[in-house]
């Protein structure tokens, strides 16, 4: 109940903020362009990637989920409402859940829009639906993830622009896991790092068209380890 | 209704607040007084639940702030010393926040009462940012009164608004003592007199005195020293007779006149010997040592 009335504010926050208008604006001009010259080239040289928004989603996520996330905490501890959050009769569970949930929210109305290009790709060829809808899946659990990376670097700190540059740095380093793998010479640590990797679990199961029990396991572990670690830190202010 | 007993605050080394026991009782205007960096703000943020105490216990209405802190914090409404918002809320939106997050059943009755009550209904669709200081003040106090909790906390309420405003925030809060148990901080001594039944003082992080405003001023200045003018008498023959009256204790010239400290009232007294004597009494006025000597005196030798 508590979550609900704090994921509805957070809803509204984004609806009255420009910022969040600008980064919908920025994600739709992104990828309307790459869709655009991707369409063009699929009348000659190739046909039309089904996967493309997730793929170029999921490479600017680590930009995006910082800039949508970084107000969830930042700005309640600078303006103090945290306290009067933390006095109030919920637990920083439920704080913490209503929070995620608004920025989840908003993220999946942003790349909803974006359904509108499988749209317009259906009414002139045949795209591949299954793989198209697999992509979204995929991109809808891995945005979830890097959005709580982004509120966990929040919830450390009152600055919203060190918060946003220290989890861009995080899911930087984590969406590298993947290159990184390729460094090691044993192929069984190769594969832990490779694993651990937010691309490693998206790149090539969801983005080409297969979902699998383990990824959809890894975000969603994700998620819940990431918001358990900022529920842990939203509770340390009580004894700062 | 607010019970605290023991109350301990330890910042790694730093004791910021040392066995504070009191109480307060419903229907009360508490304040707590004391220079900056007292203790006030911490005492204030243990009872309110934000941060569990080092050691001590307190009570909200019975409820333990710790143990069961969740039914303690929905008896108390709070208002912490920079007023907390949402500057992109409307005035309306930011109160019903909170009176739902609070468990308020008929929040639309709630939020429509509190906003009346501090005159904000014609404001309430204009952005928190929008308003000056003073009125945020008033919207901090409707949130913190939105859902009717049986205590009231108030960090500081008048730092930093006009004197109208300081006025309008005294009333208000010599209002809410009718039902309310209410806790208020402050640093004005002059405040704390008018607005508060009982006052605390606190200085480094323990109670040094308590007790109504008046009976700290009398604690520390027994019986009392009136102020007196008389005409065509000598000074040394005033000051004789003045001495001489039962119950004055020490006479002294100060000014235009002569300053008796006396056990009882000897007004009638000193009106009716100088008449007799021949004299005119000019003035005779009591000298009440204010609150912020009291205060003074304490802190110092604290």
């Amino acid at each position: 109940m508590a979550s609900w009335i704090i994921f509805r504010r957070e809803v509204g926050q984004y609806f009255a903020s420009p910022f969040a208008y600008l980064i919908a604006a920025a994600v739709l001009v992104l990828t309307g362009v790459l869709f655009t010259s991707d369409l063009y080239g699929s009348m000659t040289v190739k046909p039309a990637e089904p996967a493309l928004v997730p793929l170029v989603m999921s490479f600017t996520m680590i930009f995006f989920a910082p800039l949508l996330t970084m107000r969830l905490f930042a700005e309640e501890r600078r303006e103090g409402t945290l306290e009067l959050l933390m006095t109030a009769p919920v637990s920083e569970s439920s704080i913490v859940f209503g929070k995620f949930m608004g920025a989840w929210f908003y993220f999946s109305l942003m790349i909803a829009i974006t359904f509108s290009y499988q749209f317009i790709l259906l009414s002139i060829t045949q795209p591949d639906i299954g793989h198209a809808i697999s992509g979204y899946i995929g991109l809808w659990l891995y945005g979830g993830a890097t959005l709580a990376v982004g509120m966990l670097f929040s919830a450390m700190t009152e600055n919203q622009i060190v918060a946003a540059f220290l989890s861009m740095i995080a899911l930087f380093l984590l969406w590298m896991g993947d290159q990184a793998g390729d460094l090691f010479a044993n192929i069984d640590v190769a594969r832990v790092v490779r694993s651990l990797s937010l691309q490693g679990h998206f790149s090539t199961s969801f983005a080409a068209g297969i979902i699998r029990a383990e990824d959809i396991a890894f975000f969603a572990g994700i998620i819940t380890v990431v918001l358990f670690m900022t529920i842990r830190v939203v509770e340390s202010n009580r004894i700062r | 209704m607010i019970e605290a007993k023991g109350l301990t605050k330890r910042y790694g080394d730093r004791l910021a607040v040392d066995g504070i026991t009191f109480t307060a009782k419903q229907g009360e205007i508490v304040g707590l007084l004391g220079p900056n960096g007292a203790g006030k703000t911490t005492t204030m943020r243990m009872l309110t639940g934000f941060m569990p105490p080092t050691e001590g216990s307190a009570k909200i209405a019975g409820h333990d702030v710790v143990e069961d802190s969740l039914e303690a914090r929905r008896r108390v409404g709070y208002l912490p010393e920079r007023v907390p918002i949402y500057p992109d809320m409307t005035v309306r939106g930011y109160v019903t926040f909170w009176a739902k997050l609070r468990g308020v059943h008929h929040a639309k009755a709630a939020v429509d009462a509190v906003l009346a009550r501090f005159n904000l209904l014609d404001r309430q669709n204009q952005l928190v940012r929008h308003l000056s200081k003073g009125l945020k003040q008033r919207l901090g106090l409707a949130q913190a009164l939105v859902h009717n909790p049986p205590v009231i906390i108030l960090d500081e309420p008048t730092i930093g608004i006009d004197p109208q405003q300081v006025i309008e925030v005294r009333e208000s809060v010599r209002a809410l003592g009718k039902d309310h148990t209410v806790l208020f901080s402050t640093h004005i001594l002059s405040e704390a007199e008018q607005v508060c039944d009982r006052v605390l003082i606190i200085n480094k992080g323990k109670i040094i005195a308590q007790g109504k405003p008046s009976d700290l001023r009398r604690q520390l200045q027994p019986g009392s020293t009136l102020h007196v003018v008389i005409r065509g008498a000598e000074k040394k023959k005033a000051r004789e007779l003045l001495a001489s009256i039962p119950g004055v204790v020490h006479v002294e010239s100060s000014g235009d006149g002569y300053q008796v400290n006396a056990k009882d009232d000897v007004r009638g007294e000193i009106s009716s010997r100088i008449s007799a004597a021949g004299y005119t009494l000019l003035e005779i006025r009591p000298i009440t040592s204010s609150l912020e000597d009291v205060f003074l005196e304490l802190v110092k030798e604290g």
